[in-house]
């Protein structure tokens, strides 16, 4: 089978790409939605004739989206997303190319086996011939993949359909988490944070206190909103978080990305909360939706993940004396261990550090970008 | 090991006589009896031979007759004794990340999947790190693995066992393989696996176990005493002590290296507790050792 597909829309490719290396897009999850809307264009713009080319397809692009962020600040949502998308396709449709040699059932596919899968490959594979069958089905209509196009857009749908919906799954059970009269701490502005608080707030009376979260600040649009929905907040220096820690019950944080080994990146200085609960045995959880759970396992040893940002936030530049002198660091990001934390609450259910990798093995299988 | 013990166990159905599945399932569990009774360690055999009875027993098939599903079985036990020689190398490029630059490695006894993925990380990833290896006593394993990384060009020292310890503050990580992971997710290994394995974690060294999936063995042992290799013999102390006395005035040349009869009282393998293991890697991924036993479960009783 001759396959030949063209990769359509590589204009949209490009402006995103270079949307991303100018830094233009900011947050993780409108990362992800311009992401899902720049694939969506590729695919109904591209000419191919099986899954296999459309997942080829998604891959190149989601490679050169990757390859164009700068090194050290990568906006993992976007590989993320593609290798989503590829999976729910390879799931759903079985890509027939691996799956039909006429041993269907060896000694190391045993063992994998015992894999965690949503679905039981060797069982449809048992049943031969009828999987046999909706390959042909699938393969008969090439050319335009006209049969195939909407069955992916459905696809690439499904995964935009679950990222705006992230905020409010993740909310869902915030009353359950969270008691009356308890006295939260959290860190930063995210936006995650805020619904699952808000959200709890509609059913229980607790207090927030805010870490003011500098040189940004952004602690205090958090506790702007927070106290806005009618929850008693205090906003607190970021010195005080270890002086705070004995009269909290809980930590929420929110994460930027999420590492295959349980750790995450977040606002920095969420290194510091985390710690001082610790020592507190505080526990602490963390909001996210599973999009941002990452693939990756050692990013975390590259320096340069932190992100460092404009110094002039910590100092500025009429401070003539100093600028030569001294060296300002302003890290955007920390990495906070798995050990550290208790669980995240995701859009699809609650899970320990501990799980991070099997999840990431069910929603992306075993590919990278 | 367990992979030659898939390998004969294959050949026994190749010249198996049986008739049906019953009786070859029953001369298979036979030969395995057979091999572990001749060896003082059965625990690797015993995964190898489990890991392909299961197989046999659940293999799902399109034979039309016994014969052929004998041919088939004989055919996937081979194919999959050549394919094993892979799964080191996918755990060699699954480590590759996680061994930093410069870093300085600890490692125990001799084991090939470390010695590969340490040659592999050298040569195809570029790595720059250097290596200390236990002796491992009483078989001075250690020493093989040192003569192999000196000729690949890896900086290298033996150390003492009893200098685990004394060497910890200079280590970056500690890799060791393994004869078997078991159920709880803790790794049966060389004996001073466990002592390296509690000083690695009062360290906070990270502590990663490699093993390829066919030593995923279904065990549960609750302490070293539980293993099949512990016997009354391993750790006993003299009953009589009249017969080794000796007098004092003959101790002039006191013999300062161990007898055989010493070193056969210790144990040849001991158990490291789940807890104190960071990462098994494996040729079907990176697990947690708790990420062990869903695997055992999926293949065993699934």
């Amino acid at each position: 089978m001759v396959s030949s597909y063209s990769i359509g829309g590589q204009n949209v490719v490009d402006q995103f790409a270079s949307v991303l290396k100018r830094r233009q897009v900011v947050g993780a999850r409108l990362t992800a939605l311009q992401t899902v809307h720049v694939l969506r264009q590729v695919i109904s713009l591209s000419e191919f004739s099986t899954i296999e080319e459309a997942v080829e397809i998604l891959k190149i692009v989601g490679q050169q989206l990757q390859q164009v962020q700068p090194k050290g600040r990568i906006e993992h949502t976007v590989g993320n997303v593609v290798l989503k998308i590829i999976h729910v396709l390879k799931e759903e449709h079985l890509s027939n190319s691996t799956s039909r040699p006429s041993q269907s059932f060896s000694l190391a596919n045993f063992v994998l086996m015992g894999q965690p899968r949503r679905q039981h490959r060797t069982v449809i594979k048992i049943l031969g011939p009828s999987s046999k069958s909706e390959d042909n089905q699938i393969t008969e209509h090439n050319g335009f993949g006209g049969f195939l196009k909407p069955v992916i857009i459905d696809a690439i749908q499904d995964v935009q359909y679950e990222l705006e919906a992230v905020y409010e799954n993740v909310a869902k059970n915030a009353r359950d988490h969270i008691h009356s009269d308890e006295i939260i701490l959290t860190i930063g502005a995210s936006r995650t944070v805020e619904t699952f608080l808000k959200s709890a707030g509609h059913h229980r009376k607790f207090t927030v206190i805010v870490s003011e979260t500098s040189p940004s600040n952004s602690g205090h649009s958090m506790a702007r909103s927070l106290s806005s929905a009618g929850i008693s907040t205090f906003l607190v220096p970021d010195s005080s978080i270890y002086a705070m820690m004995s009269r909290v019950n809980k930590v929420v944080l929110g994460a930027h990305a999420i590492l295959a080994n349980g750790g995450f990146f977040a606002t920095s200085g969420s290194t510091l909360v985390a710690m001082a609960a610790r020592a507190h045995s505080t526990p602490v959880v963390v909001c996210a939706g599973q999009f941002k759970f990452t693939p990756k396992w050692t990013i975390y040893r590259n320096h340069g993940t932190l992100d460092f940002g404009d110094p002039s936030q910590v100092l500025g530049f009429q401070e003539k004396k100093f600028n030569d002198n001294v060296d300002i660091v302003n890290p955007t990001f920390d990495y906070v261990g798995p050990e550290l934390v208790d669980a995240f609450i995701t859009n699809d259910g609650d899970h320990p550090p501990s799980s991070v990798y099997r999840l990431i093995k069910e929603s992306y299988g075993d590919m990278e970008l | 090991m367990p992979i030659a013990a898939i390998l004969a166990l294959t050949e026994l159905i190749a010249h198996s006589t049986a008739g049906t599945m019953f009786e070859l399932v029953s001369a298979l569990n036979s030969g395995a009896e057979l091999l572990k009774q001749h060896t003082s360690n059965p625990i690797s055999l015993s995964a190898g031979c489990d890991l392909f009875v299961a197989f046999v027993t659940t293999f799902a098939h399109e034979s039309k007759s016994f014969f052929d599903l004998k041919r088939e079985l004989v055919r996937q036990g081979q194919l999959y004794v050549k394919e094993a020689s892979t799964s080191r190398s996918k755990i060699a490029s699954l480590l590759l990340d996680f061994i930093p630059d410069d870093s300085v490695i600890l490692t125990h006894s001799h084991s090939r999947v470390v010695t590969h993925a340490l040659l592999h990380a050298h040569k195809q990833g570029n790595k720059r790190f250097s290596v200390y290896v236990t002796e491992a006593r009483p078989l001075g394993l250690g020493l093989k693995t040192y003569q192999i990384l000196i000729d690949a060009g890896i900086p290298c020292t033996v150390i003492l066992d009893s200098a685990v310890a004394y060497a910890i503050g200079k280590v970056d990580l500690v890799l060791v393989g393994s004869e078997a992971v078991v159920e709880s997710g803790g790794l049966v290994n060389a004996v001073g696996s466990y002592q390296m394995a509690l000083i690695a974690k009062a360290a906070n060294v990270p502590f990663y176990a490699l093993a390829e999936s066919y030593k995923f063995y279904r065990m549960f042992p609750l302490s070293q005493y539980d293993l099949p290799t512990h016997n009354d013999e391993i750790l006993s102390l003299p009953t009589s002590l009249s017969s080794i006395r000796k007098p004092a005035m003959m101790s002039e040349n006191p013999q300062l290296t161990m007898s055989d009869d010493q070193v056969n009282k210790n144990p040849g393998v001991d158990y490291t507790k789940p807890d104190l293991i960071t990462l098994v890697f494996s040729d079907i991924g990176i697990l947690t050792p708790d990420g062990v036993s869903l695997y055992l479960v999926g293949m065993f009783a699934g």
